[in-house]
């Protein structure tokens, strides 16, 4: 599974040799790959217009390229707004309450994530055909969609050190810009430019299949709540910045700060987040995408809305045997 | 008549079954007078589908060539598929499900000839009797007595043969009082609410007409649960101009002038033939393949059946509220008494009583404010959502009410003795049983019928041990607390594992279930054999001091 941004082919189709040759290397005599654009095929040809686009068919023969359009920026976080803003009034009637989850599309977009994520794990594990993700920048969607895949494939992923790491290396190190996308949340009136909630899509994605699954992840809701809370406001350093460049030589983040893991790893604060359920499950996790099967991730959107303190208990019951057994 | 007059065909081979979540199959086929039977010659281990042919709603039959398919849609939602070779044969095959599927007479359906394989420890028509209900009140209270005025179902034919009702009304008043409510079921207790003293009463609706007629016996039944100078509530659950339309076709309200210590509270539920149309689209939007996010949530929205769950738990609320936080006595009643009226007393008593929350106590409930009560099941659940013919008096009463205890349930793990699967065999059962126990429509047909000794009780059946542990919440705690559930919106979610049951696999949800059984099981055991140890650990103490001394 590759990632990448889009290639600047721009309107005069240049090209790059040593791209096509990068690409061309991976496969073998004969072996087709696949493209995921996480752009719809017109927007990838507009794009060229502006000095992107998308590889040409003559020059990179043996891949082919699918389009899934998934929806970032400005529309994404508006779909945030309206989710919350629907989920804060409790006084409103089931009609009223349905029609604005509907309008919002948040469960649209988990949906779609999911699907794209599917593509390419199915490309990868039933076509066994390797995978290249792009969108534009390769700095949201196509983050959003490896991360997942890996999820789905990868047993080791779905343990807590494993998880950690795959967010380390597929969201922090690819350099999602965490500090430009987490600028703002859902009750900001400041209308910004670059806020989006991708990594919140994501987590909402990763307790899906958590609920799909309920022995496949040997984390918990809890641990995606802080997880949430963190890249929005934390008191460590891991989410601070928009890349390792800015991180290293800018603010120096690694000598400055605490990282969260090494927080979330220590043994008191460990067991908070482990799934009681867990067991290793080495098979590869196909989640259900019909709309049906898609709920709306309660424990984040109603959170302060509606007092769980009853689940929570049970939560903390369910653990507490598991210790004492 | 026999039953074999309508089994056209009694066996086919060579018939492939296409059930959810298992790969089609081949095997063969047989018609029995009450199952259709599907058996599967595989090495590993023979498969079996036994479905009672009254849990089939509705037969759709496709022909490929000579290839024939049935498509059998079930009371419970199932949909299967058999495909038959043979034109002829998938035609009498069809046709003879059809007649089976669809006999008039209750006498012929299956309970009348179960026989049961386990032992009948207990026999629960006799589990739930309203005799023993009010040795219970009558050890708190003595404000009520129970009558035997309806013993032979004269008074009202839809009541119980006893009733609960307040000591100073005699069963002459009864009679006058019946006479003034709708299909005589006049006013009764429902609950006693122990921590203050409060009642909750039932009843039809009173036929006041445009006449403004009046019951003074009527008045004094209900006034006699009010404390001296407080005021009550009755909860009526039509709207406000249903209500007063009824006068022109006899019915009505209470009005103001003659029961001036009681207000009344409109609370709308919805009928319940508007109820089997949301049940009908709700189930069709589930099974939608389209993969449209949009069409999914607009669909679900269009089917109104959350707006129903919402009403419902939100009347429950407020008459729970009435009782309990105003200390106010509560009447509550619609139109016919026997839909909208039982899902209201029901739930409040979910809500009030931490004793319906234990599995008996849930068991005594239903059996009181469903059965006895005289809601008409064999009506409301003679079709489902699949069926094609058309409804007049069907309708999913019981499984809203079941899915709102089911809402509760989620909101408050803890505090139920019984878990998610208890309510659903609940919902399968009533449509479809091996038992006689919602068999007819109230206590009258019952008897004439003689169900108690022709048929088993489904309680029989549940509360033996090997069948109860499959129904225990692992997770509960007894907790003599009123649960308020939260009515918002937001909070109401669609109850998968009755509409999406057959849609997604829910395997590794049920596996997660066991698994929990489990751990809390192992907890126990290693729980126990702490305590043993202690206690050896004790005794080797005790020993030690004794021999120490000279």
């Amino acid at each position: 599974l590759l990632r990448s941004s889009q290639p600047l082919t721009g309107p005069n189709r240049r090209r790059c040799r040593e791209d096509e040759k990068l690409l061309g290397t991976i496969l073998d005599e004969g072996e087709r790959g696949f493209i995921i654009d996480t752009r719809s095929a017109q927007a990838a040809k507009q794009a060229r217009m502006s000095g992107g686009g998308t590889e040409p068919k003559s020059s990179y023969p043996q891949w082919r390229r699918l389009h899934r359009a998934l929806d970032r920026g400005r529309q994404l976080q508006e779909s945030f707004i309206r989710l919350v803003e629907a989920c804060s009034d409790p006084s409103l009637s089931m009609d009223r309450w349905l029609a604005r989850l509907d309008s919002s599309r948040w469960l649209g977009h988990v949906k779609a994530a999911l699907s794209t994520a599917c593509l390419a794990a199915q490309c990868l594990d039933r076509e066994d055909s390797k995978v290249l993700v792009h969108g534009a920048e390769g700095t949201d969607t196509t983050l959003l969609v490896t991360a997942l895949a890996q999820l789905i494939l990868d047993p080791s992923c779905r343990t807590l050190e494993g998880f950690q790491g795959l967010l380390q290396r597929e969201w922090i190190e690819a350099g999602h810009p965490f500090h430009l996308r987490c600028a703002r949340s859902a009750s900001s009136h400041a209308r910004g430019k670059q806020e989006a909630p991708l990594f919140l899509l994501f987590l909402d994605c990763v307790w899906q299949l958590s609920r799909q699954f309920p022995f496949s992840l040997e984390f918990g809701e809890q641990l995606l709540l802080t997880l949430f809370d963190n890249a929005y406001a934390s008191a460590f350093g891991t989410f601070l910045c928009n890349n390792e460049k800015e991180r290293s030589v800018l603010c120096k983040v690694k000598e400055s700060t605490h990282s969260l893991w090494a927080w979330l790893n220590q043994p008191e604060e460990k067991h908070k987040y482990l799934n009681p359920l867990y067991s290793h499950n080495p098979l590869v996790i196909w989640p259900s995408v019909e709309p049906q099967s898609i709920q709306l991730w309660q424990g984040l959107f109603l959170r302060w809305i509606r007092p769980s303190q009853h689940l929570d208990e049970a939560w903390a019951e369910i653990q507490k045997l598991v210790q004492g057994n | 008549m026999e039953f074999a007059e309508l089994i056209k065909t009694p066996r086919a081979d060579n018939v492939v079954l296409h059930c959810p979540f298992h790969l089609a199959v081949e095997g063969t086929l047989c018609l029995t007078g009450h199952h259709l039977i599907f058996s599967s010659r595989r090495q590993d281990n023979a498969e079996e589908l036994w479905l009672l042919h009254s849990n089939i709603d509705s037969i759709e039959k496709r022909f490929v060539g000579s290839l024939g398919t049935i498509i059998i849609k079930c009371k419970d939602l199932r949909i299967i598929q058999l495909d038959i070779p043979g034109m002829e044969e998938c035609l009498n095959i069809a046709s003879s499900i059809e007649a089976l599927s669809t006999l008039d007479s209750v006498t012929l359906m299956y309970p009348f000839f179960y026989r049961p394989m386990f032992e009948v420890l207990e026999d629960g028509w006799s589990s739930f009797l309203l005799e023993q209900e009010f040795e219970l009140l009558s050890s708190v209270t003595n404000e009520w007595r129970l009558s035997c005025v309806n013993k032979e179902f004269s008074v009202c034919p839809s009541y119980p043969p006893v009733v609960i009702v307040p000591k100073s009304i005699d069963d002459e008043a009864l009679r006058k009082v019946a006479l003034f409510r709708h299909g005589g079921r006049f006013p009764v207790l429902s609950y006693y609410h122990k921590k203050n003293g409060m009642a909750m009463l039932r009843s039809s609706q009173p036929l006041t007409g445009t006449n403004g007629r009046r019951c003074k016996e009527d008045e004094k039944l209900i006034n006699a649960t009010l404390r001296s100078g407080r005021r009550g509530f009755v909860i009526d659950t039509r709207p406000l101009a249903v209500a007063q339309q009824a006068r022109a076709k006899g019915g009505g309200f209470e009005q103001e002038v003659h029961y001036p210590q009681w207000r009344r509270i409109h609370k709308y539920i919805e009928r319940f033939n508007i109820l089997q149309e949301s049940f009908i689209k709700l189930v069709e939007a589930c099974n939608d393949q389209s993969h449209n996010m949009d069409r999914w949530l607009s669909k679900l929205e269009a089917s109104n059946w959350l707006t129903h769950i919402k009403e419902l738990l939100t009347a429950a609320c407020l008459a729970a509220q009435c009782i309990d936080r105003e200390s106010a006595s509560v009447l509550v009643h619609g139109s016919e008494g026997t839909d909208s009226t039982l899902q209201v007393t029901s739930l409040a008593q979910i809500i009030l009583d931490p004793r319906c929350r234990t599995i008996r106590g849930f068991e005594a409930l239903v059996v009181r404010e469903w059965l006895q009560a005289g809601h008409p099941f064999q009506q409301r659940c003679a079709q489902s959502a699949y069926s094609n013919s058309k409804q007049k008096w069907e309708a999913p009463v019981f499984l809203l009410f079941l899915e709102c205890v089911w809402q509760i349930h989620r909101q408050f793990p803890c505090s139920f003795e019984f878990n998610e699967q208890f309510l659903i065999m609940l919902f399968e059962h009533a449509y479809a049983s091996q038992f006689g126990t919602f068999l007819g429509n109230n206590e009258n047909e019952r008897a004439k019928l003689k169900l108690p000794q022709k048929t088993m009780s489904l309680w029989s059946w549940v509360n033996r041990p090997e069948e109860l542990s499959r129904f225990q919440n692992p997770l509960y705690e007894a907790n003599s607390l009123v649960i308020w559930p939260s009515v918002a919106p937001q909070s109401l979610q669609l109850w998968e594992g009755v509409f999406l049951r057959w849609n997604r696999p829910s395997k590794f949800l049920e596996e997660a279930e066991v698994e929990r059984i489990n751990i809390i099981k192992y907890n126990k055991e290693l729980q126990a054999k702490v305590n043993a140890l202690r206690r050896q650990l004790a005794e080797m103490e005790a020993n030690e001091e004794v021999q120490e001394e000279p």
